[in-house]
């Protein structure tokens, strides 16, 4: 399984939804991304990818595709 | 008989529980690093015994500097508590600073921890007596993996994160289980009798029955 795929898994997993609303998925866009389904986003992502992101890239990682930036600091590469 | 203060966490509102008797005392809940330990030097309390509801930080930020205060201080948890307090993910201490921020306290340093493991732990019911009071602690897996219900002598009910006034019980956070709350501890709680004395986790303490805006499915 490639990163993105990894990615895209954890989105689906977490929220479970169709791969097709992935593009232009925000924060609060949806119920399931409320707070605690971002906490719970957040551990699986950095679980899945064995990285520790600070707290303010936590807090930034607010949309499907800002999510892919925050991890390219972390070196995953999507 | 034993007497019963109650001390709250001021991030997250968590309670932890100090039920003394003759100077000696079991914590309930130690959620925070200074706060218990200042209350037992205020009340002159040596505790004996920690319970925990559950492994989620706020109520166990405290566990570690008892036990540097108290060497010999005895521990009880669910098993898989237990095992979870010594993860970051699964103890919330990674996400905590994040949670701090969603709830209205943003900037609040909260560095993730783990504990060692807990000296009493139990996989099923089990009773605990300590100074003559009967703990008979109920596995509640859901809200945590590790989540158990503390009935006190019959009488009271240390419930964790169930049975929050006026709050639905969160079962999506990491290890969380809606499945395993419907089977397992949904039951349990629609089972509690009425006018039983609950102590939640979270906000003030009431009797089952006598107020409005039971949880999810109670």
């Amino acid at each position: 399984m490639t990163n993105l795929e990894k990615y895209d898994k954890l989105f689906l997993d977490a929220f479970r939804i169709p791969r097709e609303e992935l593009p232009g998925l925000k924060y609060r866009g949806i119920p399931a991304w409320d707070s605690v389904g971002h906490m719970d986003l957040m551990s699986a992502m950095e679980e899945a990818y064995g990285i520790s992101i600070s707290t303010p890239d936590l807090l930034s990682f607010s949309s499907y595709e800002a999510g892919k930036a925050v991890l390219e600091k972390y070196g995953v590469e999507l | 008989m034993a007497q019963l203060v109650v001390w709250t966490e001021p991030l997250a509102g968590s309670n932890c529980y100090l039920l003394g008797q003759a100077g000696r005392c079991v914590v309930v809940d130690p959620g925070d690093a200074l706060g218990p330990l200042q209350t037992l030097d205020r009340l002159g309390w040596i505790p004996e015994l920690v319970v925990l509801t559950h492994e989620h930080c706020d109520h166990t930020a405290g566990l570690e500097p008892l036990r540097e205060r108290w060497p010999g201080l005895a521990v009880l948890a669910t098993e898989r508590c237990s095992a979870n307090l010594q993860s970051t993910r699964l103890n919330m201490s990674a996400m905590m600073e994040v949670y701090l921020t969603f709830h209205g306290s943003p900037g609040v340093r909260y560095p993730p921890f783990t504990c060692r493991p807990a000296g009493l732990t139990y996989g099923a019911e089990y009773t605990h007596f300590w100074r003559g009071h009967r703990l008979r602690c109920v596995p509640l897996p859901g809200h945590t993996p590790g989540s158990a219900g503390i009935f006190w002598d019959e009488e009271a009910f240390f419930s964790g994160d169930y049975l929050l006034p006026c709050e639905k019980t969160v079962l999506r956070l990491p290890g969380g289980s809606e499945a395993d709350y419907r089977a397992v501890t949904l039951p349990r709680l629609q089972e509690l009798p009425g006018g039983l004395l609950i102590h939640p986790g979270h906000g003030p303490s009431y009797r089952l029955g006598g107020r409005p805006g039971l949880p999810q499915g109670v």
